[in-house]
């Protein structure tokens, strides 16, 4: 399980990273307020991951300085369809979880899981891109 | 003379235990077998039948109106995804036709029904994803986030 915590970190660290480079990039109110609200709810899961995987005393690799974002974000569009990639992203690592722990335990990557492929959906809506949902999220593949 | 009578009556004991074993396997149907009750049913397969139903309510939305069909159609069809891959997991055919429809009969399905029903699914989802083996949790764990994302997407 640890191996999944530290892949949900790196991922939920990519995020904070990316929204970071969203925001840059939104000029409407409503639009650079949903990704802020989305960016503090990625700190806040790095922050419960980092004490988690301290509880375990596992090290994990520091985040890097830098990210390679997979595409050139330059504009609006741009930036929609990359907290679309990141949700999506974050999602699987959360899924990833599913298959190693039991019960209760499952309650938070459950929640996460379904919380980050309900704020893609939400991202797809605003950028106006159908279909709005993929019918497994977190999937890989 | 004691020690004689008690080995007499622990012999007579496993006499007995033994005669008493055989009827208890007579019993058991171990020599006679009768037919086995039918098996419980799949714990995904409530899943199963919602994701059926759900595909069936967005057609009848779609029948009665149209113009929500490009905005339905992509909803119904993750349904019947799900209920493909669950048919595969659970080891059955999904049947092609809705099973007899949970939902109340005669009653309007509209976007705002189809909204509540998506809800009570991924609760059930949820609960399934819980409950379930490691292998299956992925699964059920996919379709309540999916159905999550219907709910929004219907909003």
């Amino acid at each position: 399980m640890t191996e999944q915590l530290a892949a949900a970190l790196a991922a939920e660290e990519a995020a904070i990273y990316a929204y970071g480079v969203i925001g840059v990039r939104l000029s409407d109110a409503d639009e650079v307020s949903r990704a802020r609200a989305c960016e503090l709810e990625h700190r806040r899961r790095r922050d419960e991951l980092v004490d988690r995987l301290d509880e375990l005393r596992a090290s994990t690799a520091p985040a890097p300085p830098a990210y390679r974002l997979p595409f050139e974000v330059a504009d609006r569009e741009d930036a929609l369809k990359l907290a679309v990639h990141v949700e999506d992203g974050v999602a699987q690592a959360w899924r990833a979880l599913l298959p190693v722990t039991d019960g209760d335990e499952r309650a938070d990557p459950l929640s996460y899981l379904t919380d980050s492929a309900v704020r893609a959906t939400r991202w797809r809506r605003i950028a106006e891109v159908t279909p709005l949902t993929m019918a497994f999220p977190g999937r890989p593949g | 003379m004691v020690l004689t009578g008690r080995v007499l009556s622990t012999s007579r004991r496993l006499l007995l235990g033994t005669a008493l074993s055989a009827t208890a396997l007579a019993g058991c149907g171990l020599l006679d077998r009768t037919p086995a009750p039918d098996p419980l049913p799949d714990p995904l397969q409530p899943l199963l039948d919602e994701a059926l139903a759900l595909a069936a309510a967005y057609d009848r939305v779609i029948l009665a109106d149209a113009a929500l069909a490009a905005r339905l159609t992509p909803l119904a069809d993750d349904h019947r995804a799900h209920a493909t891959e669950l048919a595969r997991v659970i080891g059955t055919t999904a049947p092609s036709a809705a099973p007899p429809a949970s939902a109340p009969a005669g009653a309007a399905d509209t976007t705002a029904t189809l909204r509540k029903a998506e809800q009570a699914a991924q609760k059930t989802a949820m609960a399934a994803c819980k409950a379930a083996p490691r292998e299956r949790a992925g699964l059920a764990g996919s379709i309540a986030a999916c159905r999550a994302t219907h709910a929004e997407a219907l909003r």
